[in-house]
């Protein structure tokens, strides 16, 4: 991105926009590969330079602001550690997924900017349900941060910054995806 | 009134069951401490309310007025560095109505004022002022008497503060013992120390506290069923008695540790090689005899503060990369534990090592770890079913290579018994449980009654 396009007003796409159709489209596709654990499919949709990121949050006073740490995740993957997470998956000694998640990410109030040629930014709050076993489901809360880039003749997953709500983790692992 | 002596200790359980029953070398250990609430509720007063538990690190506070709230033994803690620069640490609870008088994670603060009517205390815990003070006839405030109430005994090791709620618990220094020899080949061996990276992971697990210690006690011939998704990754070696050439080694005060050999050119645990120098000169030659063979070590200091120092690939095809997390593990109740887990590193660490590093932590043993995900699915099961009252009838098999003879070559204190793969240090950890479980006083206390 040049110092001139960061200085201009992103554009947005609206409710209504060709762009902001498409890319409704894609995070709608895009979740429900991850619900029916098409992963490989899923993997597809990733940009071979991805960084996926989801930094710890601290329960803050408002003066000290939103607490997420910029020096701490709780994960901290690329391209080649996410195929390593799927692999794992395809292996029969997975048992933390072994008998699976059953995970529904609803995604929505999606607000998409222009970051560039070809290039968006995705703002969408998401509820994560993840079921497991006989317990309880786990609620996960919070907003996607994206950026698409157009490639491979759709667009691509090149960073996911996961914004959490919960500030403890009350859930005794993250073996899932978001 | 019948004369009730209210203060005799009791070894009993509400139905009879002696305490130092539930860990014997002859039956085993009973799945009923892992699941039995009077238990959990014995534990606190009896090991968390007495003993050294760690509570944070001296550089997660930067500046006088740096807070940081945490919990002991149950009981809200704030810990505030002083205008003076010393991390004190105080009962979080306003002697007026008891609400807590810090309520962030974190924060920077003047004085520390209660939200309910306004009592505020300084930096040092005393009380600074109570709301509408001049209505109060002098002899019914007595400020000088109600600062906030200190953790009684605070003290640290390497930056790591710990605290204590009874004042006839050794010092420190005496209650870890021998261990300090092995916590300083991870945390005291270069010039300027060792620091916290960012803020702890801190998560909630439906386990009970023990089977995280008793993992962190070396349990290293799990890792090959537990973790045996990561062998068909490449990211183990295919050995399963990879983990298995090292010792098992039980320090005083039911310490204990593992440490492992790799193969050769990871010596020092895998640390870089330009870091070796600073090693040495920082470490005993005891200490170094001990560094310089290994690769990997667990240990647990009593009752629930663990660490791992290992060596393991960030992702499939990387190569190895060591990283160091301590872990305390906060019970919650007998079935519920909060996980704080830290990623530690010497502070002279060069730069791309310390990128590295936080990816390999992260990546296997945060709580989206590879390997920590199965551990949570294990522990929480084995709580669950061991809360039965039919599994209860039935004690735990220990019995790996347990009663043998230390070896008395091995250059470091404690005992050390030669093959990494065995249970000996799980049940020197339950016996030092029973041990505080069963004793009247703190385990180590001075005075007699």
């Amino acid at each position: 991105m040049t110092v001139e396009a960061t200085a201009r007003e992103p554009v947005v796409f609206g409710f209504g926009t060709p762009e902001y159709a498409e890319i409704t489209d894609w995070v709608t596709r895009e979740v429900h590969l991850l619900d029916e654990a098409r992963f490989d499919e899923w993997y597809e949709q990733l940009h071979p330079s991805l960084t996926y990121s989801m930094p710890v949050r601290l329960s803050l006073m408002p003066k000290d602001g939103f607490g997420f740490r910029d020096d701490t995740d709780y994960y901290l993957d690329d391209y080649t550690s996410i195929r390593t997470r799927l692999n794992r998956l395809k292996t029969e000694m997975a048992w933390a997924e072994q008998p699976g998640s059953r995970t529904r990410h609803l995604v929505t109030n999606l607000l998409v900017e222009g970051a560039g040629d070809d290039e968006y930014r995705v703002r969408g709050q998401f509820l994560v349900t993840r079921a497991r076993a006989d317990h309880l489901p786990d609620i996960f809360s919070g907003v996607r941060e994206d950026l698409l880039v157009r490639g491979g003749g759709g667009l691509l997953l090149r960073q996911r910054r996961v914004l959490l709500d919960q500030s403890v983790l009350k859930s005794f692992n993250l073996s899932i995806l978001f | 009134m019948a004369s009730v002596e209210t203060d005799v200790f009791e070894s009993r359980l509400a139905d009879g069951t002696e305490i130092d029953d539930l860990v014997t070398e002859e039956k085993g250990i009973s799945r009923r401490i892992y699941g039995d609430p009077e238990i959990f509720a014995l534990e606190q007063e009896r090991i968390f309310r007495r003993a050294w538990v760690f509570l944070a690190h001296e550089t997660e506070f930067q500046r006088p007025g740096d807070t940081i709230t945490r919990n002991l033994a149950g009981e809200p803690v704030v810990l505030i560095m002083g205008d003076d620069g010393v991390i004190r640490a105080f009962l979080n609870s306003c002697r007026h109505r008891g609400m807590r008088v810090c309520r962030a994670d974190r924060d920077n603060l003047k004085f520390m004022r209660c939200v309910y009517h306004g009592w505020a205390y300084n930096r040092d815990g005393t009380l600074r002022a109570a709301f509408a003070e001049q209505l109060y006839e002098p002899e019914r405030l007595r400020k000088e008497e109600l600062g906030l109430i200190p953790v009684t005994q605070v003290d640290s090791y390497a930056g790591f503060i710990f605290g204590c709620w009874d004042p006839e618990t050794p010092p420190l220094d005496e209650y870890l013992g021998d261990m300090r020899f092995y916590l300083d080949l991870i945390v005291n061996r270069t010039d300027d120390g060792c620091e916290v990276v960012g803020v702890p992971h801190v998560w909630e697990a439906r386990c009970n506290w023990k089977f995280a210690t008793d993992n962190f006690t070396g349990d290293n011939f799990h890792l090959y069923t537990a973790h045996g998704s990561m062998v068909e990754l490449g990211m183990l070696p295919p050995d399963p008695m990879s983990l298995s050439y090292g010792y098992m080694i039980t320090a005083e005060g039911g310490h204990v540790l593992h440490i492992v050999p790799g193969p050769p050119g990871f010596e020092y645990l895998g640390m870089p090689k330009e870091m070796i120098p600073e090693f040495k000169r920082n470490l005993s030659p005891a200490q170094q005899a001990v560094m310089e063979r290994s690769t990997f070590t667990v240990g647990s200091i009593f009752p629930n503060f663990s660490y791992l120092h290992v060596f393991v690939p960030k992702e499939q095809g990387a190569p190895p990369c060591s990283f160091l997390s301590f872990r305390m593990w906060e019970p919650l109740a007998f079935n519920r534990t909060r996980i704080h887990s830290y990623l530690i590193v010497d502070k002279s660490a060069p730069a791309d090592f310390r990128t590295e590093t936080a990816q390999a932590y992260v990546r296997t043993f945060g709580p989206s770890g590879l390997f920590e995900q199965d551990d949570m699915e294990n522990w929480e099961d084995c709580t669950l079913v061991n809360s039965g009252q039919i599994a209860q009838r039935y004690h735990l098999h220990h019995g790996m290579r347990i009663g043998l003879p230390p070896d008395p070559d091995f250059p470091g204190p404690g005992k050390a018994y030669q093959g990494s793969y065995g249970e000996q240090t799980q049940l020197d950890f339950y016996a030092e449980w029973e041990r505080w479980m069963t004793a009247p006083r703190p385990v180590g206390a001075r005075k007699e009654a």
